[in-house]
């Protein structure tokens, strides 16, 4: 342990921990505005587009901070131009435009560097390649500080102008923000960031400090302003973390930088909560068993409607595998929503409440589809099989009560009253129960119907038989066969009410 | 009654090709207008040059009698659901204080009073209960409130709007038409690009027809004539609204 942290008992080992610590910083808060800008490249190009200034500023002035620094910032702007120029001017492709541009000059910076070595100036270009944050100079830290705390200043002042050109350009273009001025800006902001990064990371990395961060903040929060606070927390995790890695192992501080700003960036892409891929799997999967659940729910209840309700008969309807089923059947039944042995399975009354409710929801939507959003009763069902499991209670008395409380859905189908339900369809009733025919009924035609098989309301009757889609009643010494979608629309009261 | 927007002889071409012709409008204040037309007509490219973010080849364009740029704080644009980025991480809150910065200097900072007025917005459109979610979680009917709840918090007296009914249900579609009619009582003046022809007669008070030139202007009964719809959208649209009327 004390090994790792050998490296701060060395001024250089100090100087290089600030760096870092700035560095990640002021990327981590920048990066935010180039990620959601989709601006991830124009950083990558800048970054590469700076070498030929720095060559410049050294011939010019020296190995001076102030020179090269100067050099590289210059370099950072005249691309930025260029790319927007040949953007609007050029008939060529934004994204080829930004190619174009800083491989261009990136290729002019690596020339340049080696004709000056060549004849005996000390420019190294590995060290703006990979960085050298082990090598910083105390000018080059002060300077680095004073670029964090401008660059920094900078996004606060000018925070809502970032805000509205980046959300909405046009609409701050009608609120008299220049979009325009505030896209230098940044690009401005932007070239002192990266200039000052070179020496930690280097051109090829800086980039990954810009955005890596950013993007794993932004699969952490939907608010832009503890983005921001992420980004800036995660950018200075991976750079410190980066530089203990490089002491440890002894490699490059850049690509260290970058792996460990990588590897936050991973950790979020699985465990974010909400937007991790291990949190939607989960989701799903929950989702999907919940599905499930209420599938059989359904079909048994429609099944012991026909009082056809077994396990095999159960499976047939479904989906999904025998395992699956007793797993699921296993579970209601530990709720109390259906009876289930080897021998036996029953939905019971509270099993039958709830698959009503699905059925309501079901009916309820389909309606909705068809009176209100004007689709045809051949193409809903699909869509309500979705819909029926994800529609809240809330939801649905709305669309009940804006729809009139209707009795039936566009096949047909009555639509289940919420509460009353479980004692109204007459193939509700097991065997054996008297009930009568209730003078209420869904509509006139109906009513003629039940008329013409001599069941007039109030009449009393009992449920003699149940099978295979068949229901059979004793009225008056005589049998009345009745099909399961017939008695599904049958209101009747229980003798007992 | 002096308009709120005067446009006199407005031409405006992209890369040669001419969009609007020699627009002369007038438009009062306290109305709702249905801006009409088919694909291309230039609707866009009138709201465009009424909010000056579009070089315009001639005529004048008057808000309240003076140019756009003096009058920046006083007309809104609401564009349309598609160019908006829902899953910008931004709350409802951050999006509504936006119709603040037009009040503020370049340093001012937003304070305790700013938010203030846009909470008082957010009541008045009824969603001050969603001041912290995130844009992308509102519903269609919400989202909708959210930028005219801007507008309100602006202080605007013209709103811009383009399509802002595709995409809701109708319950929705009725909450804000009777919400614009609202803002249009109070006196504000707004324009709404629309597309529903069945639907002109009972949300509009006023129309705007346009194809490239003016077709015709004015109160919707004496403007909205079949004769006026065959111009601006050619003869079979026509026998389409018909159909649909009958069907009514």
């Amino acid at each position: 342990m004390t090994e790792l942290f050998e490296l701060f008992t060395y001024d250089f080992g100090i100087r290089a921990l600030w760096a870092s610590v700035m560095v990640g910083l002021m990327c981590g808060v920048l990066g935010c505005f180039i990620v959601l800008r989709n601006m991830a490249l124009i950083g990558d190009a800048l970054s590469h587009a700076v070498l030929p200034g720095v060559v410049v500023g050294f011939v010019i002035a020296g190995t001076g901070v102030m020179a090269i620094f100067t050099g590289a910032v210059v370099a950072g702007l005249i691309a930025a131009i260029l790319i927007t120029w040949i953007q609007h001017n050029a008939k060529t492709k934004s994204d080829a435009a930004i190619g174009i541009v800083f491989t261009a000059m990136f290729s002019i910076g690596v020339i340049a560097i080696s004709k000056v070595s060549r004849k005996g100036g000390h420019l190294d270009l590995d060290h703006f390649l990979f960085g050298n944050v082990l090598g910083l100079s105390n000018a080059d830290l002060y300077l680095t500080g004073f670029i964090t705390v401008y660059v920094l200043l900078s996004v606060v002042v000018f925070y809502r102008y970032l805000f509205a050109t980046t959300f909405q350009p046009i609409i701050a273009e009608t609120m008299g923000i220049s979009v325009k001025a505030v896209h230098y800006y940044l690009m401005l902001l932007l070239a002192f960031a990266i200039v000052v990064s070179l020496q930690s990371v280097g051109v090829i990395l800086v980039v990954a400090m810009l955005i890596t961060p950013a993007s794993t903040a932004l699969l952490l929060t939907n608010n832009l302003k503890k983005m921001l606070v992420i980004s800036a927390l995660v950018g200075v995790l991976a750079s410190v973390s980066g530089l203990l890695v490089t002491n440890f192992y002894n490699t490059t501080p850049g690509p260290a930088m970058a792996i460990m700003a990588t590897f936050f960036y991973l950790v979020a892409v699985f465990f974010a909560p909400e937007k991790g891929l291990v949190f939607r799997y989960w989701y799903k999967r929950q989702a999907k068993w919940k599905i499930q659940v209420e599938d059989t729910l359904k079909q048994s209840l429609k099944l012991q409607q026909g009082g056809r309700l077994s396990f095999p008969n159960l499976l047939e309807r479904l989906e999904f595998g025998k395992v699956r089923l007793k797993e699921i059947l296993r579970s209601l039944s530990r709720k109390g929503l259906v009876e289930y042995n080897t021998s036996n399975l029953v939905l019971t009354e509270a099993g039958a409440g709830n698959a009503n409710k699905l059925v309501r929801a079901h009916r309820l939507w389909e309606t909705y589809l068809v009176e209100q959003m004007g689709l045809n009763a051949e193409q809903i069902h699909e869509d309500a099989e979705k819909y029926e499991h994800i529609l809240t209670e809330e939801l649905l008395d709305e669309m009940d009560a804006s729809l009139g409380f209707p009795k039936t859905d566009p096949h047909g189908s009555p639509i289940p009253r919420k509460g009353k339900f479980p004692e109204n369809p007459l193939s509700t009733l097991s065997v054996g129960e008297v009930a009568t025919i209730a003078t209420d009924q869904i509509d006139d035609n109906l009513i003629t119907k039940l008329w013409q098989l001599g069941l007039t309301p109030e009449k009393s009757f009992k449920m003699s038989n149940k099978n295979n889609g068949t229901l059979e009643i004793i009225l008056e010494n005589s049998t009345i066969k009745l099909p399961v979608e017939l008695a599904n629309k049958i209101n009747i009261y229980r003798e007992q009410d | 009654m002096h308009p709120t927007i005067s446009i006199k002889g407005l031409s405006v071409s992209y890369d040669r090709k001419t969009v609007l012709t020699n627009i002369y409008i007038d438009i009062l204040p306290g109305n709702l207008y249905g801006v009409l037309g088919p694909n291309g007509a230039g609707k866009s490219t009138l709201f465009k040059s009424i909010l000056g973010l579009i070089p315009i080849n001639a005529g004048t364009i008057k808000v309240e009698g003076e140019s756009i740029t003096q009058k920046r704080k006083s007309v809104v644009y609401i564009p349309q659901k598609g160019d908006i980025d829902w899953q910008f991480p931004a709350t409802v809150m951050d999006v509504v204080l936006m119709g603040r910065y037009p009040h503020k200097k370049i340093f001012e900072r937003m304070n305790v009073e700013d938010k203030a007025i846009a909470m008082k917005a957010l009541e008045d459109m009824d969603i001050a209960k969603l001041a912290k979610r995130q844009i992308g979680e509102l519903s269609g009917g919400q989202q909708q409130r959210v930028f005219l709840a801007r507008a309100l918090c602006q202080g605007a007296e013209v709103l811009l709007l383009d399509e802002p009914l595709v995409g809701v249900d109708v319950k929705t579609e009725k909450k804000i038409v009777e919400m614009l009619r609202q803002m249009a009582e109070q006196g504000k003046t707004l324009l709404v690009v629309h597309h529903d022809l069945s639907s002109v007669n009972s949300y509009f008070d006023k129309v705007i027809l346009l194809n490239q030139r003016l077709v015709a202007y004015g109160d919707t009964e004496a403007t909205f004539t079949d004769e006026n719809i065959a111009k601006a959208y050619g003869g079979q649209l026509t026998i389409l609204h018909k159909t649909q009327t009958l069907k009514q």
